[in-house]
């Protein structure tokens, strides 16, 4: 993790507005940050942690527990709430067993929602590992999560 | 500098041109997010893999998105010698077709087609442009997008892409502004700030060091115009801000994109390599002395972003929070500089306004708004997408013209515009025109354009929740009005979507809504109370729906509604129960659960118009459950197993109670107050018992022998019926009513209206009441040869189906005055009239009869046509002038509508009646002005349907009880709840993936046409358990219901 950490940090100046970019091409590498990631960048920026903290806290991109094999993002857009959303969510929480926000045990599956992916044209929509699924039915979950087992 | 961009523009030209009328075929593929959602690049493999199969020369190109997502995968094709092709829903499957028939043979496939672009024509396919879902809009923001590879600056190029910018580059920046004022640019992102203004504060500043910004966060759930500009055609937002750039100064320009958009940050990324490379983004650009970098910040996923100041922090690298203002970013933003924000589409404009001129953009829109925008158009409508309309066209047709309307059956209830910082528009304001002073008059935002249409399946008290759920995420936290305020109000609309809420709670909501918007500190605060503030004033009566009555009229409210069929019944039915007992084949406790609240069963089975099927949750994923068909399975049982009751209940009271009429309103309450002990008579005119039921609806819907069941039992709990007795006849109305403790008047609506036309009273013209009554009743009736029926409601079918299974009918039709669509009888009756050969002359209208010795041998009708869409929706039909002509016929069957008819009260009753005849009555009560009399059904409310009338009868029933002991007449509201819970059945994984409503038996048509059998037959057992397994049994989602499924089902809960 270090050496590709340092990697990545080679890219940047170290400036405070660097911050954010940084947060995210670490994120984008591991999945989430790691604890030990947070601290090295904090001082690599010449921010303080606190301030690292603040910002990784303040966006809901970031994520401090590494996310699942699968993670699923299901679409809480207005688009997507009229034409079924909350159903969906509620299926794939039921079939996964977990809840929104949370990682399966075996880090199978990790469940997360977002207010809108932006395909609202094919509501309801989720995404699974950056690609995004359309007009999702009750059953097309079934058959997706049977498929994938 | 001008010389070398016209060698590159020249050259890029060149191999446009080149492109386009070569001997190998292009093929352009939409393989932008959407496009990739619904399987674009799957379908690209196809294209790929069978022309390289078959040792094809093509060009393929992956493009951006026409605007069309429910066609999604797009492909268009451009052979040689002919216009661009663009097909829709093509899947692998279609483009292996596709390749084989249109590239090889020569066969354009205008089934799959959506229309053609370009010069040409190609039989049976129409100019995409023409279409009825582009000839209202106006493609100029969109012009590229779907046409032209976005990876590829030569093809921006070669269609005029960078002219603006170098037209700029001649021009004074004081003259670039004078530019944009005279084109009326407006900020599209939202506020609609003029942009000319803007720019001139930021250009007069004091410094060197100035910035533009172009915000691409589109954090607005249900908008992705942005999106779909930046993967088609990114070059038009650079060379936006390039003449931004140099109007105001800046050499630095940054865009911030939402991470959540990872190919339009690719695509972004690949054009700013390419500008670079072409000298458009560097030092000195062109040797004109202007130098112009851009670099892409991703946004972190803070809808607050999208206000300025927090966009500003965000870039600096903070916390996104925002700051007060002034000073505003023009005078000191980013690094304390000044700064311009714009948003993707603004900039866009502002490239099209130098490509082409001001005046052409000022020719759209009106007075203060010109110019087009884009939406983006999605949720309950057919046709979902990406559209650019001039200012100032009305919502109407935009959603009706571009959008296809509702889906079948479904009506609209209201349009949202502005996201979460909007409002909504009711579907009766659609005349308003779409722009930025008349959605704020109507109290809504024109916002960045995401549009999104609701129908009768929506919740607005559901709706502004999800609005403030969604701000109460996205509050930065900063301002104690915005973090708390937004809080509470959620936590009352929550309160009010559980039907917890306090009377008080929606005053109480407006103040706060009020007192959030005036003092937060930024745009998300100021505007997050706009949803809740438009939902009450529109909507106000679904609010105090669910505060006052306990009732959700979308059936969405899960804590109050329990499961939506036994929340929209009219008597409450328990359905989940009766249904899931059937699951559990316990079919005798099914009935029971049934006949508990319904004294009518076997006749419900038959003939309910189920409103409960129609918000079946199943139903809106697949077909609804077929509940009408199960509780007639359950009837059936029962009456095979002679299991109903027949003990007569102790009579407690010695109160008499009198109705009038015996249909279902007054059986309904005749049954309900005689198990509360009452004496109950029913008075009843005719010689059978029944109303409607007996004399109207025909045997083969409802089989007399079947409904006297039904009214057996009643009789059994302890009601008399008196049969050939008149009010107003054989007793006095005023004779009745001293005579009796309360009275309830349920006589229902039996005048036929007239067609009011020349030769009505010939001798073969008929009411349709007339005819049925006297058929049901086994009297004679005189019809001919040749029937028409004129009316689409239910009285018609019902009277064209029977005069068809007349012998002496040879030919049967109706003539109607709209279409389809628009027959208001039940969807089923429709079919099956059309199924048993009677033909529907749709939009005429009878003008005149034509008689010979006074007898009817023909009827002179008008055509119609469809016209203006009226306030519900739908279009009224207009007579095409000189169109008349003669349908030949000796029947004509009157079916348009009935009237009511209370004459048997007497001249001197001071019972309240309405200006159309009807009883009028308190709807929670059913109480008219007199004490002690009640009215109910069709004589209240006009003609209604069966259940609607049982409902009236219920309620009187209830208040009948109260008055007689003295209580107040005030209705009690409950939650809906099942009375037990009965354990779910378990489906295998593959009983789930075929699971599918049946095809509900019913006589075969040569069975049918011969007799007055009933037509539709009970399932088989096997048949219903199967169909009741599909019940998604919503009654265990509640917090109680949960409970149960937890706990087993022992307790008895609430």
């Amino acid at each position: 993790m270090e050496k590709r950490l340092e990697e990545i940090l080679s890219s940047y100046e170290g400036k405070s507005d660097e911050l954010i970019p940084i947060l995210q091409q670490v994120q984008s590498e591991f999945g989430y940050l790691p604890n030990e990631a947070l601290i090295k960048i904090a001082k690599f920026t010449r921010v303080p942690e606190s301030r690292a903290y603040a910002v990784v806290t303040f966006y809901a991109q970031f994520r401090l527990t590494p996310i699942g094999k699968k993670h699923i993002v299901v679409c809480r857009g207005t688009s997507c709430h009229v034409r079924g959303a909350p159903r969906i969510l509620e299926q794939i929480e039921k079939h996964l067993g977990i809840k929104e926000g949370q990682t399966s045990a075996d880090l199978e599956y990790s469940l997360e929602t977002v207010a809108c992916i932006g395909a609202c044209g094919l509501s309801p929509c989720i995404m699974v590992n950056k690609k995004v699924e359309a007009k999702m039915t009750p059953k097309k979950i079934v058959k997706f999560f049977t498929k994938d087992e | 500098m001008i010389s070398a961009f016209s060698e590159l523009e020249y050259k890029a030209k060149q191999e446009w041109q080149a492109l386009h009328s070569s001997s190998k075929p292009l093929i352009l593929i939409g393989t932008a997010t959407c496009g990739r959602s619904a399987g674009a690049l799957e379908t690209l493999e196809t294209f790929q893999e069978e022309l390289g199969k078959r040792g094809l020369d093509y060009s393929i190109i992956e493009v951006g998105c026409i605007g069309l997502c429910f066609a999604e995968p797009i492909v268009c094709i451009k052979k040689p010698q002919a216009p661009i092709v663009c097909y829709g829903n093509i899947t692998p499957e279609r483009a292996r077709i596709l390749i084989e028939e249109y590239l090889l043979k020569n066969n354009p496939l205008s089934e799959y087609a959506l229309g053609t672009v370009g010069n040409g024509d190609i039989e049976g396919i129409p100019a995409l442009l023409q279409t009825a879902i582009f000839k209202p809009q106006q493609r100029w923001v969109l012009r590229n997008c779907g046409f032209i590879d976005p990876a590829n600056i030569r093809h921006y190029l070669a269609n005029n892409g960078y002219r603006g910018f170098m037209k700029a580059l001649g021009m004074s920046p004081d003259g670039i502004i004078e530019e944009i004022k005279i084109s009326g640019l407006r900020g599209r992102g939202g506020a609609g700030f003029p942009t000319w203004k803007k720019w001139q504060f930021c250009r007069q500043a004091n410094g060197n060091e100035k910035y533009i910004i172009c915000n691409a966060d589109e954090g607005d759930p249900g908008a992705f115009m942005n999106r779909s500009l930046l993967e088609g055609d990114p070059h038009s937002l650079l060379e936006g801000m390039l003449i931004a750039g140099y109007t105001i100064g800046a050499k630095l320009g940054y865009i911030y994109c939402r991470a959540e958009y990872p190919l339009a940050l690719e695509r972004l990324r690949i054009a700013l390599k390419q500008a670079q490379e072409y000298g458009l983004l560097a030092d000195n650009i062109f040797g004109s002395g202007f130098s112009f970098h851009i670099k892409i910040k991703e946004g972190a996923g803070a809808f607050v972003c999208g206000e300025e100041t927090a966009l500003i922090a965000s870039i600096e690298g903070k916390r996104g929070m925002p700051r007060p203002r002034p000073p505003f970013p023009a005078i000191s933003g980013l690094k304390e500089k000044p700064t311009i924000i714009n948003n993707v589409e603004t900039l866009a404009c502002v490239a099209f306004i130098l490509q082409n001129g001001a005046n052409e953009f000022s020719e759209c829109g009106n007075d203060d708004n010109k110019g087009t925008k884009t939406f983006a158009l999605v949720g309950k409508v057919k046709y979902t997408g990406l559209i650019e309309v001039p200012l100032g066209i009305k919502l109407k047709q935009i959603i009706y013209e571009i959008g296809g309307g509702t889906f079948e059956g479904k009506q609209l209830k209201a349009i949202q515009t502005g996201g979460p910082s909007g409002g909504c528009i009711p579907h009766n304001l659609l005349d308003t025109p779409v722009d930025y002073d008349s959605l704020k008059g109507a109290g809504t935002i024109m916002g960045s354009g995401g549009m999104v249409v609701m129908d009768e399946d929506t919740c607005m008290v559901d709706f502004a929740r999800y609005f403030l759920d969604f701000a109460q995420k996205e509050s930065c936290g900063e301002c104690v009005p915005c973090r708390l305020g937004t809080k509470q109000m959620l936590e009352i609309l929550e309160d009010i979507a559980k039907g917890q809420a306090k009377p008080r709670d929606i005053d109480l909501l407006i103040e706060l809504a009020e007192a959030v918007k005036a003092s937060s500190l930024c745009g998300l605060g100021q505007t997050a109370p706009n949803p809740v503030l438009t939902t009450i004033r529109y909507f106000r009566d679904e609010y105090e729906a669910h505060v006052k009555h306990k009732m959700c009229p979308a059936a969405v409210c899960k804590e109050i509604i329990s499961s939506p069929c036994q929340h929209v019944c009219p008597i409450d039915t328990e359905a989940p129960v009766y249904i899931s007992l059937i699951a559990n084949r316990r079919f005798q406790e099914a009935f029971n659960i049934i006949l508990k609240d319904n004294p009518l069963p076997s006749v419900c089975a038959r003939v309910c118009h189920h409103p409960c099927e129609s918000k079946c949750q199943a139903g809106k994923w697949g077909d609804p459950i077929a509940i009408r068909a199960l509780k007639r399975f359950a009837t059936d049982y029962a009456f095979k197993k002679n299991a109903h009751p027949n003990t007569k209940p102790q009579r407690t009271n010695k109160e008499k109670v009198a109705i009038i009429g015996s249909g279902p309103a007054g059986l309904m309450a005749a049954y309900q107050l005689a198990h509360q002990g009452y004496a109950v008579t029913i008075f009843e005119a005719l010689e059978v018992a029944g109303g409607a039921l007996a004399v109207y609806i025909p045997e083969y819907r409802l089989p007399k022998h079947i409904l006297n069941i039904d009214i057996e039992n009643i009789k059994n709990a302890g009601v008399e019926i008196k049969t050939n007795t008149r009010v107003g006849k054989d007793l006095s109305f005023s004779e009745l009513l001293s005579n009796h403790k309360a009275v309830f008047i349920a006589t229902g609506a039996h005048k036929s209206r007239n067609l009011n036309i020349p030769g009505e009273d010939a001798e073969g013209v008929i009411e349709a009441m007339e005819f049925l009554s006297r058929l049901n009743r086994h009297k004679k009736v005189n019809l001919g040869k040749t029937v028409g029926v004129v009316g689409g409601g239910n009285a018609a079918v019902d009277a064209a189906r029977a005069a068809a299974r007349l012998k002496e009918c040879r030919k049967v039709f109706i003539i109607y005055r709209r279409t389809r669509t628009e027959m208001p009888a039940f969807k089923e009756e429709v079919a099956a009239l059309l199924k048993e050969g009677i033909e529907v002359k749709f939009l005429l209208t009878p003008t005149r009869i034509l008689t010979q010795d006074k007898k009817i041998i023909g009827v002179e009708c008008v055509k119609m046509q469809l016209g203006e869409i009226d306030e519900s929706g739908r279009r009224s039909p207009v007579p095409i002038e000189g169109s008349q002509f003669v349908i030949d016929l000796d029947t004509l069957i009157v079916a348009i509508g009935e009237a009511v008819d209370v004459s048997f009260l007497g001249k001197e009753h001071s019972i309240e009646t309405s200006k159309q005849g009807t009883v009028v009555v308190d709807p929670e009560t059913m109480a008219t002005n007199i004490k002690g009399v009640f009215a109910g059904g069709d004589v209240v409310t006009g003609p209604g349907t069966v259940i609607q009338a049982m409902s009236c009868g219920k309620t009187a029933a209830e208040m009948i009880d109260k008055y007689i002991r003295g209580e107040s007449l005030v209705k009690e509201y409950k939650f809906t709840r099942p009375s037990i819970y009965i354990p779910p059945v378990e489906l295998t994984e593959q009983e789930i993936e075929e699971a599918q409503r049946p095809e509900l038996p019913n006589l075969t048509l040569d069975a049918r046409m011969d007799s007055f059998a009933e037509v539709d037959l009970n399932m088989s057992e096997d048949m219903a358990v199967k169909e009741a397994r599909r019940c998604l049994r919503c009654d265990l989602e509640t917090a109680e219901g949960k409970r149960q499924l937890e706990q087993g089902f022992n307790k008895q809960d609430g």
